[in-house]
Parts: structure tokens; C-alpha cells; sequence
């Protein structure tokens, strides 16, 4: 069996925190964009790719969950070093910061994507309004993951 | 610094910093799937509303505005209003098939039956049971057609082909007379509600009783389905199928008052229990003298103002029309209400059939303006609801 420091394995928990809550959300939102998009193209077949496109729009906060997670991997576990305690707590630190921020953005995000599906299935003009809308409540999950990355920074784990 | 920390830890009964450790994460864990389920809770409660009310959304987009109601009215004809609904594929599905009137009322059909198939579990059986409107309007026209004495062609053409009942729609069509309905409904759940009518109708000759007690079934019922919300969504569709009913029970009270009848007249048609007007309250309604008695006794209800103001127009024509025009507003504003206020559950649905009733009354009222002479555009557009 190999042995893991502790701080490594807390690092695991953190990669795990921030790719598991992110993808959390983001399927969240995704799978209410996606149910209102395929209401909408039921009725108006012309909405499939303005509904694909609002459908992709909460795919966002997954992504910045795994590119922390990849990167709590890659200095951490992959890079085969012992961490210490301390470091893999700030790596749990980062990974919730990125998870629970893209757990909400990305629920957010789906019920506007949602909504605004209804309103250009309804009204075509509303279309740009729409993922101006839908792209506001992104800001949580960029929040998320400039600090997740901050802390990374200066907590000493992308120091190498 | 390691040792403050190890006998720090030690000192709160902990063997190890890694048993320390991990009974941090487990109450963070805790804590962390108790946010996550709270935040979690009320998204799900929107999730089974987001594919239908896309799907009514798009259709509250294609219901006609302002503009294109100008557009019909101004229709030079009934042949270019039918021409002009050919536009629109809605319509035009209908409009070949059928005689305009009943052309709007199935495509009007085709939009509840939309409704209670495409809406969540928990408002399912209300929308079903709000089907059973076209088997009861299919039911009342044709007892009035062979009361009227029409032929099966034109009883054909005041069905609508939607409802519970569209198998047995040829067998009432080709039965002789009312009687013979009634015995062709045998086995129905209308057959009992029509039979303690029989009598009063066998007596008068008067439809009145059997329409209004095919009536009552209908919302009688349709508030139970609705009694006992369980959430949200249920309680706003109580409001609105409780403003309906006690819209229709004001107006068979105001309608009483205007043609003399009393209280044992109409008691049984009434709902007996409404929503915001109970049962008492209808009580002391039947029992006021006069159509103004029936508006003042509303003092401290929704009705009060509304009613009111239609009274100085009852006042001016002698026709209860103006009260009934407010009452339909009365249950039009609650659908308009409850779409903003519930914009991600059940509120898209309620306002999309409130405008889709909206539109075909409408679209109606056109369509029997290009048809007698003498309407002018701008008189048609006066008799819009």
C-alpha cells in the first residue's frame, strides 16, 4: 500500500470539494436550462441553438471546479511529494472556495438560462438581453476562482 | 509551535492531530451537506416547471397583440378573418377543418389538454379535471341543439372533439331529444347530476337546470381537487380556481336579483362552498332584495370595489353585463397576479390559459361582429374584452 502524507490527502479533499460542489451546481443549473430548452424547441424548433447556447452557459463553474482540481493534483499528489498538514488544509480552503461558489453560480445560472429561454421562445428580441442576464450570476464562481488561485498562490502550493 | 498545537489537541481529548483532524472534516462535512441540501431544496421545487413553462411561454408569445387584433378587426370580411388566421399555423391546423367558432374553441381545447399533460404531478389531477369543461360544453350544446330542434350536421359543428368524452360525442349527436341524451350518457359520471335535474326540466322545459348543474359539477369538484395545497404552486391554483368559482356564484346571485327569482330559486345552483365568499356569506347574498343589496353586502371583500364601479354602469344600461365583464377582470387579474408573482412554478401555466380564454373570446366576439351586419371596426373593437 502507498504511503500518503496527511497533508496530501487533505489536498485530495480539496481537489475533491472543488470539482464535486462545482460539478454540483453546474449540472444543477445545466439540467434547468437544458428542461426549458427542450420545452422550448418542443414548440419552436428554430430555438435549438439559442437553447444549446444558453444550456452551455452554467458548463462554466465545472470547468474552473476541475481546473482547480487539476492543479491541487498536479502540485499535490502528482508531483509525489510529501505535504505537509498545514498546506493541505489551505488546499481544502481553495478547493471549497471554488465549490461552493460554483454550486451556487452554476444553480443560478441555470434558473436565469432558464427563464430566459422562456422569454425568447416568447419574444425573440430578448435573446442578447437574455444572456446578459444569464451571465451575471458567473461573477460568483470568477470570485470563487480567483481566490481558490490566490490561495494556492500564496498558501505555498503552486510554489512548487 | 508543534508541540502548542499537539498538546493543545491532546488537551481536548484527542489521541493524535490526525484524529483531530478528522473530526474537523467530519463536522465540516456535516455542515457542508446541510448548505448543500438548503440550497439545494427549493431549485428542485422549480425543476419540474421549467420544460412546461418553456412550452406555454412560447405560446403566450404567439397569443395576438394589440396590433394584429387591429389587423382582424379591421378584416373587411369573416372570409379575411379566416384568412387572416390561416397565417398562423395554430390556427390554420382548424380553420379548414371546422366552422370558425369551433375551430377556436378546439384549438382554445387543444391548449388545456397541452397543459394537463405537459404540468408536474402535483397540479396534474386540477388540470385534468379542468378538461372535463368541453365534455360539459359539449354536453349543453347539444341538449340546446335538440331542444332547438338542429340537425346532427349543425350539432356536429357546436362540438368541440376534446374531453373524456369524444368517443360517445356521434351516439349523443344522433340521439332524437334531450331524454335520449341523457339515457346515452348512461354510465357516466354526468348521468347522476343530470338526473336529479330530470324532474325540474321534465316540468318547466327549461335547460337552465341541467346546464347548471352540469355547472356546478365542474367547479364544485374542481375546488376539491385544489382543497388541501401541499405547496406553493397547489395554494396559488387554489386562488385562482377559488376566484372562479366565486366569480360564478356572484353571477348566478346578481342574475337571480335581476330577474326576481329567491333564495330556494337559486340555491341550487350555487357553489356551496366558495373561496373568499363562504358559505354564509352566499346566504346573506340570496337573501338581499335587490341587485344593490347583493354589491353592498360584498363590503370588506376583493368584489367591493369592483362591483361598485359596475354598478354605475348597471345603473346606466340596465344590463348585468358590466358586473359580469368585472368578474371575468376579477379572475383575469388574479391569473396575471400569480404569473408574476410565481414566475418559475405554476404561474406561467394559469396566466397563459386566463390570455389563451382571453384571445378566443375575443377572436369570437370579431368573428359575430363580420357576421351581422352593421359593426363597424371601431364597434367591434368597443365589445372587446
Amino acid at each position: 500500500m502507498v504511503e500518503v502524507a496527511l497533508g496530501t490527502a487533505l489536498a485530495a479533499i480539496g481537489a475533491g470539494l472543488a470539482v464535486g460542489f462545482a460539478g454540483l451546481g453546474s449540472g444543477l443549473g445545466q439540467g434547468i436550462a437544458a428542461a426549458g430548452s427542450v420545452g422550448a424547441v418542443a414548440e419552436d424548433e428554430d430555438m435549438f441553438a439559442r437553447g444549446i447556447i444558453f444550456t452551455a452557459l452554467p458548463e462554466t463553474q465545472a470547468i474552473y471546479g476541475f481546473l482547480i482540481a487539476i492543479l491541487l493534483m498536479v502540485f499535490t499528489i502528482m508531483a509525489n511529494k510529501a505535504l505537509p498538514a498545514s498546506l493541505g488544509l489551505v488546499a481544502i480552503g481553495a478547493g471549497a472556495a471554488i465549490g461552493f461558489a460554483g454550486l451556487g453560480s452554476g444553480m443560478g445560472q441555470g434558473i436565469t438560462a432558464s427563464s430566459a429561454v422562456g422569454a425568447v421562445v416568447e419574444n425573440e428580441d430578448m435573446f442578447a438581453r437574455g444572456i446578459i442576464f444569464t451571465a451575471l450570476p458567473e461573477t460568483q464562481a470568477i470570485y470563487g476562482f480567483l481566490i481558490a488561485i490566490l490561495l494556492m498562490v500564496f498558501g505555498g502550493i503552486l510554489a512548487g | 509551535m508543534v508541540e502548542d498545537i499537539t498538546s493543545l489537541v491532546t488537551g481536548l481529548g484527542f489521541p493524535s492531530i490526525e484524529s483531530f483532524l478528522a473530526a474537523v472534516i467530519l463536522v465540516l462535512a456535516i455542515f457542508g451537506a446541510i448548505v448543500v441540501i438548503a440550497t439545494i431544496r427549493p431549485v428542485l421545487g422549480m425543476f419540474p416547471y421549467t420544460y412546461p413553462n418553456a412550452r406555454v411561454r412560447a405560446r403566450i408569445g404567439r397569443i395576438f397583440n394589440e396590433k394584429q387584433f387591429q389587423e382582424i378587426i379591421e378584416a373587411g370580411n369573416i372570409e379575411e378573418v379566416k384568412n387572416y388566421l390561416r397565417g398562423f399555423p395554430d390556427y390554420a391546423k382548424y380553420i379548414d377543418q371546422y366552422p370558425l367558432e369551433k375551430a377556436l374553441d378546439t384549438q382554445l381545447a387543444e391548449n388545456y389538454d397541452l397543459v394537463a399533460r405537459i404540468t408536474p404531478e402535483n397540479s396534474r389531477d386540477a388540470f385534468k379535471f379542468l378538461l372535463k369543461k368541453w365534455d360539459i360544453k359539449n354536453i349543453k350544446s347539444i341538449i340546446i341543439a335538440k331542444e332547438a330542434g338542429l340537425t346532427q350536421e349543425e350539432t356536429m359543428d357546436l362540438v368541440v372533439p376534446f374531453g373524456d368524452l369524444s368517443d360517445k360525442l356521434d351516439t349523443l349527436i344522433d340521439a332524437d331529444n334531450v331524454t335520449e341524451v341523457l339515457s346515452a350518457l348512461e354510465g357516466t359520471e354526468y348521468t347522476p347530476i343530470l338526473e336529479d335535474a330530470l324532474p325540474t326540466y321534465q316540468e318547466t322545459g327549461m335547460l337552465l337546470p341541467l346546464e347548471a348543474s352540469l355547472d356546478k359539477y365542474l367547479l364544485e369538484n374542481l375546488l376539491r381537487t385544489v382543497s388541501t395545497p401541499e405547496d406553493d404552486n397547489t395554494a396559488y391554483l387554489k386562488n385562482y380556481v377559488g376566484n372562479m368559482v366565486d366569480g360564478t356564484n356572484l353571477k348566478i346571485i346578481l342574475r337571480a336579483k335581476v330577474d326576481g327569482l329567491k333564495f330556494e330559486d337559486i340555491e341550487p345552483y350555487m357553489i356551496s362552498d366558495g373561496y373568499q365568499i363562504r358559505e354564509w356569506k352566499l346566504k346573506d347574498l340570496m337573501e338581499a332584495e335587490d341587485v344593490a343589496g347583493v354589491v353592498s353586502g360584498l363590503e370588506g371583500t376583493d368584489y367591493a370595489s369592483i362591483l361598485a364601479e359596475a354598478m354605475a354602469t348597471y345603473s346606466e344600461t340596465g344590463s348585468i353585463g358590466a358586473f359580469e365583464t368585472a368578474l371575468d377582470s376579477k379572475v383575469d387579474e388574479t391569473a396575471k397576479k400569480i404569473a408574476l408573482k410565481n414566475q418559475f412554478g405554476i404561474g406561467p401555466m394559469i396566466g397563459f390559459l386566463s390570455k389563451k380564454e382571453k384571445e378566443i373570446k375575443n377572436l369570437k366576439i370579431i368573428a359575430r361582429g363580420k357576421r351581422e351586419e352593421g359593426f363597424t371596426p371601431a364597434m367591434i373593437k368597443e365589445m372587446l374584452v
